[in-house]
This record gives structure tokens, C-alpha cells and sequence, in this order.
């Protein structure tokens, strides 16, 4: 299989109205649109009339087609044609696979089977979606999401103190289609009020526990606290998803669906403000890994004669999978 | 071998394992008979996906709240490590393989046979679930299609129908669960809705449809509660006719109550339905190799069955005379209170209102244990 094989969420559903939307792909350019016909029929075509070669996505919705602003030849999410001037003509555009799901837009190639990626968030409150833009290939920015030592660097929050990381565990488990990684140390210390917010105790556990997925490349992290003395856990937790969606050989987008155990309704709504917070410190987190990843001297994904960390054993065999079920090579 | 008890609980689910558990904490003793050879043996087996439809908070067992980093739905592996942790911590110890082959009532009491035993009790609790005997329909021309055709009970997960077509009859709440795990698993599903159906999302803006229910409808007439319902459905979901839902005459409320029918719950099956990925078709009339024939005269070609038709409660199967005290799908008239010309018996956990199952057993298996300790005194 190849890249676009798999499903990839390219766009957020409500930055998709009547217009056609224009994204970028693992170097390709498709334009995503929505049928005005009463029904919720999504389209998703290569940006390019087979005509003449115009973009699709400057066109318009008519129906369930999109028609091309050079010609007027319009097209149905399936990419079958229709030229007005030339009844007979049977033109055909790229089409590919799209739906909606968990408030995002996702594209595959049509005629493969591929899975849908699994994200189990029943039970879990949806806390909200988040998208940043990397300066770095599909695999350097994986590895920065898929070890913890970059945390008391780059991180406001996120992760375990500097001065104990060598208390930090990590564990590294895989399978042939994942890795997991289970890390667990002492919480880095917080703004005070934080804690009261977050529910938990000066002195806590943070376990951060993560699986990646190849198909397409995602990690599902599982960040939770406990009281070390009991090994009682606390009443919250987060489920967060991040998609890696590779745009050109040098950038990827990171879609980030964030979720909350704690009810919002609980607490008085005071889980509801613990949420809106907790949205703005994911975005905060992202933004310094996107800010620092696009520093780097050195992009090229290689790590044969690099010298490597305890904590960078999941970097090697997330590469092999990303090669063998990813890009399908091997 | 002969034995004589106080109390045979009969099913080693939620509904068996709540009333072992009321009993013991009033010093009545018993004995549980479970036919498989573990406790929960239905969430055991139910397909992988699943989870409670049901708010954990309003969804505990007697006795023994969810452990704390348990998500608003549990999972189904969650609820079995529940009910294994719920027979520990009360010390419960089903009798297992012990399937009650015939029960009849006796001189008072109650005789149970399974193939080793005899069970000679005053008091019998029918725990046995509506999850008992799958329903398995048969069509014209099934044994010429050639594909295979399971019973929703047997079906795990979509991964071995990966790119394969595959049919799920029957739009509750299995089937559009199960037809939307085939679409994850890349498999290409139809869901054959048989009649008419509610739809009701799992949750309405955020706040579970278990929750309003608790809150709202059971405290409102049922006409009224439909009234509500249907209006905040229309604008919450539209117009589904044109996608192959037609609604009931009766309102999902009413449908509840006086049906015993709960509405399609839905966990994410209707937005796809929508984008058309998931196909909505009639019911089945015949099969042939390859294809399936529907009511409305069209045919299309499968390479799979899932019959997610339901299960029946099988009291009857074992129970003799029981015909007067069930109804006419062989549900239990009586629940949580003593069987009218049947001093001794009682049901537990075959009904399912919007208020949830689990927090209906709850409820029941301390009524029945009241009853059970005041016939002692």
C-alpha cells in the first residue's frame, strides 16, 4: 500500500461550507466539496480539470457536482463528467474516497480496503481539534511525539521535571502493526490552582501511555495520574489522538483530536472551564513542538550514525513500519 | 445427587450476580446455577466493540460503584473485569456448567434438573437474561448462497471481512453497531432495516439520552415525553425516510413502555448512513448464490450474512407452565415483585427501559432481596 491508501483527515468539517475547499495531500492537490443537494454526499477530486486543466477548487457547487469556472464541465464526487458543449464527451476526474468523521474530513484512494483508523472514545467528552503545520518530514515529527525527553525542554506542562528524568520508566512494547510506549515519573510541578483544576495532588504519578498506528501513521496517548503511595488513580484522564499527515516531503500537518474522561457536567461545570484550559494548553504544547521541529539542522529522517537515547528506541521501529505498512516498500 | 436450597438464583450475569450479592448482605443463603463456566458469560461473547449505552453513574450494581478512570460508557472488556471484581468482592460462587435443563413448581417449592442435579428450593430467581437463545430467522434459497451466515452472537470484530460485502439484518442496536465496525474494518456493509425504527443519538448535544431520560421522561406522561423527544430528534437528526428509517406510529417513550421496545440507539452508524457509506435496504425475502433478494424486488450480491436478529428470553424452552407468566415474545410479565399464584418466583433483568438495564437490575435485585428476607421472617 501506498500513502494515500489510507484514510488521512485533511481538513476540519466545518472549515468545509458551500465552497469548494482546495488541500494538499502527500503531494497531491485535491479539492474537497460538499453536495448542495439536501444530502450529505461529500466529493473529493484531483484539483485539476481533465478538460483544460483548471483548478476544480475556484469552481462551484451545483447539486451534488462541482462544476469548473474555465468551462462549466462539472463533475460528481465519483469524478464522472459532464460537458455542456459536448454532450458526448464522457470525461472522467481523479476521484477518491471522503467522509466525515469525528468533526474532521478524511480522503483515501478509491478501490482499496483499507481500515478506518480504530479511536475508541466512547465514555470520553470531546474537549476539541487542533491543527499545526510542521517545517519537517512525516518521520522527524513523529519522533518528536513519540519520546518523552524533549518534555522538560519544550514543554510548558506536558511531561516529567528535569531534574528527575532519569526516574522517568519507559517501556517499549510493539507489535507488528504498533508500538506502545508507557512512561511513568513524578509530575512536573504546576501553577498552583492548576492542580485543584486538574484534580490531583502535589507529588502525583504522570504516566504518559501511547500507542502509534501505521495506518495512516497516528498515536492515541492515554495521560493519567495516580497517588504513588496508593496507586489510586485520579478522577481524570485525557485520551488525545494525533494524526501525522505528511503534505509535501518536508511538511506535515498534525490534526489532534483531544478528549477528557471527566464529564463536563460534573464538578458543577467546573469541568467545562478545566476543559476550555485544557484545550488552550494542547495548543500551547503543539505550537513549541512545531516552533522547535522546524529548527532542526538536520531533517533528513536517517538515524544510522546518530547517537541515540534510552529513550529513543521507539524511533527505529516506528520507521521500519512506517516503510513496510505506510509506504507499503518491503 | 439431590440438594435442597433456601434460594437458587438461576444466570450468573449482572441480574444473577446482584441478587447473590443482596442476599448475602441480609444473611439469606443460596445458590447461584450458571450454565457457561464464567460469570457474564453474554459480555463475554458480545462483539468487541461494544459498550454500555448507559452512563457508568447510573449504571453500578448494587453495592459496588465503577473503579475511579472508567469512561462515561464503559467498554465491554470493562464490564466483564467489572462483573469479575462484583462475584470477588462479594464472594459469590456460581455453581458453573450447571445448565437448568427443566424447572417446575412443586409442592410450594421449586425442582430444578440439570444433568447431574436436582435442585430442591423455596424460592427460584429467574436471572437467565433476554440474552438467552439467539434468534435466528430462516429465508427461502439459504442454503444455495454459498457465503457464510452468522448470528450477530458469533461475530467479534470486522477484521475478517476486510473489502468483503457483507448484509446485517436487523437495525437495532447490534446491527447498526455491527454494520459500522464492518465499514472501520474496510469491509463494504448493508443494513437491512426490517421495520420501523426511532433513532436516537447516543448523546443529545453532549449530555447522554440516559440522562434526560432519567431526569425528564420518566416524570412526564409518556405523551408528552414523546412530544418532546420527537421535536428535539427532527431537528437534531432531520427527516430519515429518505435513507430507509420509517418511523413507528408509536413514540419512542411510549414505544418503551408499552412495547418494551427500546429505539436504535446510535453510536456514529447514522452519519455514515447519511454520506452513503453505509447502504440502507428492506428486508430479506430470499436468498440465491451470491445474492440476496429483498421485499421491494431489488437484488444485490453479498459475500456475507450477520443476523443481528435479536435473541429471545428461552424461559419456556426449560420452565414448565410458564406460558401464563410470560407475554407473547416470551418476556416476563412480573419484575421485581412476586409472580402472581407463583409464591417464591421471581424475574429480574428482562426488561430494558430508557433508564437504562443496569440501573433497572440495580433497583430489582434489592426488591427482590426484600422480598426474599420478609417471606423469611
Amino acid at each position: 500500500m501506498a500513502e494515500l491508501d489510507h484514510w488521512h483527515p485533511v481538513l476540519f468539517a466545518d472549515e468545509l461550507g458551500k465552497k469548494p475547499a482546495p488541500v494538499r495531500v502527500c503531494d497531491r492537490e485535491l479539492v474537497v466539496f460538499r453536495a448542495s443537494n439536501g444530502q450529505a454526499t461529500l466529493g473529493a477530486l484531483a484539483d485539476v480539470c481533465p478538460h483544460r486543466g483548471m483548478r476544480l477548487s475556484e469552481g462551484r457547487v451545483e447539486g451534488g457536482r462541482l462544476v469548473c469556472p474555465y468551462h462549466g464541465w462539472s463533475f460528481a464526487p465519483d469524478g464522472e463528467g459532464k460537458s455542456p458543449a459536448t454532450p458526448a464527451a464522457r470525461p472522467c476526474a481523479d476521484a477518491f474516497e471522503v467522509v466525515e468523521r469525528y468533526g474532521l474530513i478524511w480522503i483515501k484512494r478509491r478501490g482499496v480496503d483499507a481500515a478506518f483508523p480504530a479511536l475508541d472514545v466512547s465514555g470520553y467528552h470531546f474537549i476539541g481539534k487542533t491543527r499545526h503545520r510542521a517545517e519537517a518530514p512525516l518521520e522527524v515529527t513523529l519522533d518528536n511525539f513519540i519520546e518523552v525527553e524533549h518534555t522538560p525542554e519544550v514543554h510548558a506542562l506536558l511531561g516529567y521535571p528535569r531534574e528527575r528524568m532519569a526516574e522517568v520508566t519507559c517501556e517499549v512494547t510493539s507489535t507488528e502493526r504498533s508500538v506502545r510506549v508507557y512512561n511513568e515519573g513524578p509530575q512536573k510541578a504546576l501553577p498552583r490552582p492548576l492542580y485543584s483544576l486538574l484534580q490531583i495532588e502535589t507529588g502525583d504519578s504522570f504516566v504518559d501511555d501511547w500507542t502509534t498506528w501505521f495506518s495512516p501513521v497516528y498515536t492515541v496517548y492515554d495521560q493519567y495520574w495516580f497517588d504513588p503511595a496508593t496507586g489510586q488513580r485520579r478522577p481524570n484522564a485525557l485520551r488525545i489522538a494525533i494524526f501525522f499527515v505528511p503534505v509535501t516531503a518536508g511538511q506535515t500537518d498534525i490534526f489532534a483530536l483531544s478528549y477528557a474522561l471527566a464529564a463536563p457536567w460534573e464538578r458543577y461545570g467546573l469541568n467545562a472551564f478545566a476543559y476550555l484550559l485544557t484545550r488552550a494548553f494542547v495548543v500551547m504544547e503543539l505550537r513549541r513542538d512545531v516552533t522547535l521541529l522546524g529548527k532542526l539542522a538536520d531533517k533528513s529522517p536517517e538515524l544510522r550514525g546518530r547517537t541515540l537515547s534510552r529513550f529513543d528506541k521507539p524511533l527505529g521501529l516506528a520507521r521500519k513500519r512506517i516503510e513496510s505498512i505506510y509506504r507499503g516498500r518491503g | 445427587m439431590r440438594e435442597e436450597t433456601e434460594v437458587i438464583v438461576v444466570g450468573a450475569g449482572p441480574s444473577g450476580l446482584s441478587v447473590g450479592a443482596c442476599l448475602r448482605s441480609r444473611g439469606i443463603s443460596f445458590e447461584i446455577l450458571e450454565r457457561s463456566g464464567e460469570v457474564g458469560s453474554s459480555w463475554r461473547n458480545h462483539y468487541e466493540r461494544l459498550h454500555l449505552h448507559t452512563v457508568q453513574r447510573f449504571s453500578a450494581l448494587p453495592g459496588m460503584p465503577w473503579p475511579p478512570g472508567t469512561p462515561t460508557y464503559p467498554s465491554r472488556a470493562q464490564m466483564v473485569a467489572y462483573l469479575d471484581a462484583y462475584a470477588r468482592d462479594f464472594e459469590l460462587h456460581p455453581r458453573f456448567g450447571e445448565d437448568v435443563r427443566s424447572a417446575r413448581r412443586e409442592d410450594g417449592g421449586f425442582v430444578l434438573r440439570t444433568e447431574a442435579n436436582e435442585y430442591h428450593t423455596r424460592a427460584l430467581v429467574v436471572a437467565t437474561g433476554y440474552n438467552r437463545v439467539p434468534n435466528i430467522p430462516t429465508w427461502p434459497g439459504e442454503a444455495s448462497f454459498g457465503g457464510s451466515i452468522l448470528h450477530s452472537s458469533r461475530y467479534k470484530n470486522g477484521d475478517p471481512w476486510r473489502g468483503k460485502r457483507v448484509l446485517v439484518v436487523g437495525a437495532g442496536n447490534s446491527g447498526a453497531e455491527i454494520a459500522l465496525d464492518l465499514w472501520e474494518h474496510g469491509a463494504k456493509p448493508a443494513l437491512s432495516v426490517r421495520g420501523p425504527v426511532h433513532v436516537v443519538p447516543r448523546d443529545l448535544t453532549g449530555v447522554p439520552s440516559q440522562l434526560s431520560s432519567l431526569f425528564l421522561f420518566s416524570r412526564l406522561p409518556p405523551k408528552v415525553a414523546d412530544a418532546i423527544s420527537l421535536f428535539a430528534l427532527d431537528r437534531l437528526l432531520g427527516d430519515l425516510t429518505p435513507y430507509g428509517f420509517t418511523r413507528p406510529k408509536l413514540g419512542p417513550i411510549s414505544q418503551v413502555i408499552v412495547e418494551k421496545r427500546i429505539p436504535l440507539i446510535d453510536v456514529g452508524t447514522l452519519e455514515l448512513v447519511k454520506q452513503g457509506q453505509i447502504d440502507v435496504v428492506k428486508d430479506v425475502r430470499s436468498f440465491s448464490p451470491g445474492e440476496v433478494h429483498f421485499v421491494d424486488g431489488t437484488t444485490r450480491p453479498f459475500d456475507a450474512v450477520v443476523l443481528a436478529t435479536g435473541y429471545r428470553t428461552g424461559i419456556s424452552d426449560y420452565f414448565e407452565d410458564a406460558e401464563g407468566w410470560l407475554d407473547e415474545r416470551g418476556y416476563p410479565r412480573y419484575f421485581g415483585e412476586p409472580v402472581p399464584g407463583a409464591p417464591g418466583l421471581f424475574f429480574i433483568g428482562f426488561r430494558n427501559p430508557l433508564t437504562g438495564a443496569l440501573h433497572d437490575i440495580a433497583v430489582e435485585a434489592e426488591r427482590v432481596a426484600n422480598y426474599l428476607a420478609g417471606e423469611k421472617r
